[in-house]
């Protein structure tokens, strides 16, 4: 918990606009939710929308290892604290998982949004983060599209990964590939999202097809998760993240 | 007595008009005579008995070089800690209470140059101090040394009220000569348990009464004197002086006597009486003599040490060690020196020494172990606070958020349980000593607090983001986006998102929000607040203020640019996509 995150939780607008599910009504999302807190596990059960069919729980690092090979959810809502295992949390649930997990996909909780939490969980794997304090819909939605393989980024996050790969500075890639910096058109489009847009609403802007937003927000993960950008080992080692 | 001349320049020794240490020539510009004669007039002291060396040296020790930074290390400083050079030009003490307390780490002494302007009265008062000394009178430099007390020690506010402290310089003096030496010896003693609360003003009136009783009762001697004067009180808060003056010690809350000055002053003049006592033909036995002072100024060095503990920045093992050398030192000479040596002198002599370093040491044990008992104390309160935190890490904000997660968004219930959980993380983050939260200057905690604020007035959510904000940015963009910010809370409610962007060149904050709108064009005259708090002020700050629809064509997305003065020499290309 490195940030003062005073009262600032929440998904932005982004993920309760993300009302776009792509025909999600098809076949329910089995999803398995861990976290520790009961009363949490079972509220957010009530919440989620028909699309989501729970199938099951964990509340420790060791029960989430031992229950999601066998039931091969689709998608996992994690909590990034947790207890058991070697105190590693959501981030060493993602770890221990790396090679078994198959298509199952995560999509980190958290009761914070501070960064250390954020980047961690991502880093290790999961293909977005929400804050606790988003709504059922919200979850669902971010559910859906974790499913079909984009990633979910708050605004939140959005600004950590544009601070973290130096957009401040000016840093642009010239190539796609370039795993230590943002082309200038991923920048913009999580320059939107920082500003709460909707993927669509994103593209509308700029005049992209929501697709490209799409595909531009994945790049950008696959960069978070693999890039050895000098500068984002800095960035963390400034957040108490390493 | 010099106090019946007018203010003039401060005794100071001369950086320029220097053989030695420039003492003649700082003693002739403030007596205003030639220096030569100065000097012929303290060589010939020098050959009376040495007289001259005594109180050159006591000069040298207590009078600081004109001119010199931050003044010049009173002698306390200069005893105690690593040789240090005096600065140049430091600001002048006599100016404000902020050059006075920025002096203040330097450790230095008051009679500054300062003293040209406002300053220049009080520092009339060790010329006073210096006078009595020169004018011979043997137990001139001994007296004359409480003069100086409330000046030195520059760094404290005394420093800062120089006038008020004029009068009691001029008349102590001459009042003190006479009647000083018991009285404060007296006084001292006493003074000690008052001087505990010393920086409350409360301490002085007792410390006066003190000095009243002690005038009374003063039947104590030099010895007294000497033994008061290593005292930790002196280093806290008599007010023996002012007691002469009339009452302007509440304009001087925090004097300090130069104990440093008082012990040297001391130790010169009784050598210089015991030489001349020699002379006249009075057999003295040096060697008990001798040790007997080492001891004495070694224990007191300890203690005074003890009592300088508000000052956490100076090293105190050189004294410590200082002391004890002298403090065994002077043990084993009192039996080494001693005729007729056997083997019990030498086990005597030995233990001697063991319970003299003991004594001298325990009071810096006893100080160790007050502080060790603290820390460790305020290590368990930090470690139950850190538990209790993580208890309602774990069970309050958990609630608090499945609260929020489950009410209506915007409804009461969620703004409720949203400020609580914000009081609580404030709380929890707070810093660790229990104290206020760190106080909030760059850009991201402006915003962040102005939306705590608003979230707790109107319907509203406010998602913070910050790209390179954690800096701090001029002031005018901060308030137009809290003007864009109550806007949207007022206006739109519902999710609200600020965005703030800091380059090397520019700053970027842009409010967005998803309510009905507000046009640009067709606001109404009334709206003060979107048109003079906005964009009048962005434009006069140079900057540039829009007002734009919002995500997906509805709703507001106000955005803010300002340029910042390229402080880093470029490397800001500034290629970064500006949006805007």
């Amino acid at each position: 918990m490195s940030e003062n995150s005073v009262g600032t939780e929440g998904e932005g607008p982004q993920a309760a606009a993300g009302s776009e599910h792509e025909a999600g009504a098809a076949a329910p999302i089995r999803v398995v939710i861990v976290d520790d807190h009961q009363i949490f596990r079972t509220g957010l059960r009530a919440e989620l929308g028909p699309e989501i069919d729970v199938v099951g729980e964990a509340a420790t690092v060791d029960e989430a290892v031992a229950t999601i090979p066998g039931l091969a959810p689709d998608v996992v809502l994690l909590d990034v604290h947790l207890p058991g295992g070697s105190g590693g949390g959501g981030a060493e649930v993602l770890q221990r998982l790396a090679g078994v997990a198959g298509s199952t996909r995560f999509l980190a909780l958290s009761v914070s949004d501070a960064a250390d939490d954020v980047v961690s969980v991502i880093r290790a794997g999961a293909r977005g983060y929400l804050t606790k304090t988003a709504s059922g819909a919200e979850v669902t939605a971010a559910a859906l599209r974790v499913r079909g393989g984009d990633a979910v980024f708050s605004p939140r996050l959005a600004g950590f990964v544009l601070d973290a790969f130096g957009t401040g500075l000016g840093e642009t890639a010239a190539a796609d590939d370039e795993l230590d910096r943002l082309t200038a058109r991923e920048q913009e489009v999580m320059r939107m999202i920082a500003r709460g847009y909707a993927y669509k609403e994103v593209a509308a802007e700029l005049f992209l097809s929501v697709k490209t937003v799409e595909t531009h927000v994945s790049s950008v993960l696959r960069k978070l998760q693999l890039s050895n950008r000098h500068e984002l080992t800095a960035w963390a080692l400034s957040k108490r993240l390493l | 007595m010099s106090t019946t001349h007018p203010p003039r320049g401060p005794l100071t020794r001369s950086p320029s008009e220097r053989l030695l240490a420039g003492v003649c020539g700082g003693l002739a510009e403030h007596l205003r005579v030639p220096v030569i004669a100065v000097r012929v007039t303290m060589l010939a002291l020098a050959l009376a008995g040495g007289a001259g060396v005594m109180l050159y040296l006591w000069l040298w020790g207590t009078v600081p070089l004109a001119d010199a930074a931050s003044p010049v290390a009173p002698m306390r400083r200069a005893l105690t800690r690593e040789a240090q050079t005096p600065s140049v030009a430091p600001p002048r003490v006599g100016q404000g209470s902020a050059a006075a307390r920025s002096a203040a780490p330097r450790g230095t002494a008051l009679f500054g140059t300062a003293a040209q302007s406002a300053a220049a009265p009080s520092t009339a008062a060790p010329g006073a101090a210096a006078s009595g000394a020169a004018g011979s009178d043997a137990g001139g430099p001994g007296r004359a040394a409480p003069g100086t007390a409330p000046l030195s020690e520059a760094a404290h506010p005394s420093a800062v009220h120089p006038p008020a402290a004029h009068p009691s310089g001029m008349q102590a003096n001459p009042v003190h000569s006479g009647a000083r030496t018991p009285a404060a010896a007296a006084a001292e003693p006493a003074a000690l348990p008052a001087a505990e609360p010393a920086a409350l003003p409360a301490a002085e009136p007792s410390a006066r009464t003190a000095v009243a009783g002690g005038a009374g009762g003063g039947n104590r001697a030099a010895a007294a004197a000497a033994a008061a004067a290593v005292a930790p009180a002196p280093t806290r808060e008599p007010h023996g002086p002012t007691s002469g003056a009339d009452g302007d010690d509440a304009a001087r809350p925090r004097t300090r006597w130069p104990v440093a000055e008082l012990l040297l002053g001391a130790c010169l003049l009784l050598v210089g009486v015991l030489l001349v006592v020699q002379r006249l033909g009075v057999e003295l036995r040096l060697s008990v003599i001798l040790p007997g002072l080492a001891v004495l100024v070694g224990v007191g060095l300890t203690w005074w040490q003890i009592a300088d503990r508000n000052r956490p920045d100076t090293n105190s093992v050189p004294r410590v060690l200082g002391a004890l050398a002298l403090v065994a030192v002077g043990i084993l000479m009192f039996f080494v020196t001693a005729e007729d040596p056997n083997v019990w002198t030498v086990i005597a002599a030995a233990l001697a020494a063991l319970a003299g370093v003991a004594l001298a040491i325990a009071p810096w044990l006893l100080r160790l172990n007050r502080e060790l008992i603290a820390e460790r104390a305020g290590r368990e309160r930090e470690a139950e606070r850190a538990e209790i935190a993580a208890h309602l890490h774990d069970s309050v904000l958990q609630t608090l958020a499945l609260i929020q997660q489950r009410s209506a968004p915007g409804s009461e219930v969620a703004r409720l349980a949203r400020g609580q959980e914000r009081e609580l993380r404030e709380w929890l983050f707070r810093a660790a000593d229990g104290g206020s939260a760190a106080p909030r200057e760059t850009a991201l905690e402006e915003l962040r607090a102005h939306a705590a604020t608003l979230e707790n007035a109107h319907a509203v959510r406010f998602e913070t983001v910050g790209v390179g904000a954690e800096v701090q940015v001029p002031e005018p963009i901060v308030a137009a986006a809290r003007e864009a910010m109550l806007n949207a809370a007022q206006h739109a409610g519902g999710e609200v998102t600020v965005y703030a962007e800091v380059t090397p060149d520019r700053v970027s904050i842009d409010i967005t929000d998803r309510g009905p709108g507000l046009d640009p064009e067709r606001l109404p005259e009334g709206r003060m607040g979107v048109r003079e708090s906005i964009l009048g002020r962005m434009s006069r700050a140079g900057g540039t203020a829009k007002i734009v629809p919002g995500p997906g064509g509805n709703g507001t997305s106000v955005r803010l640019e300002l340029p910042r003065e390229p402080k880093h020499d470029a490397a800001s290309d500034a290629g970064t996509g500006a949006t805007l």
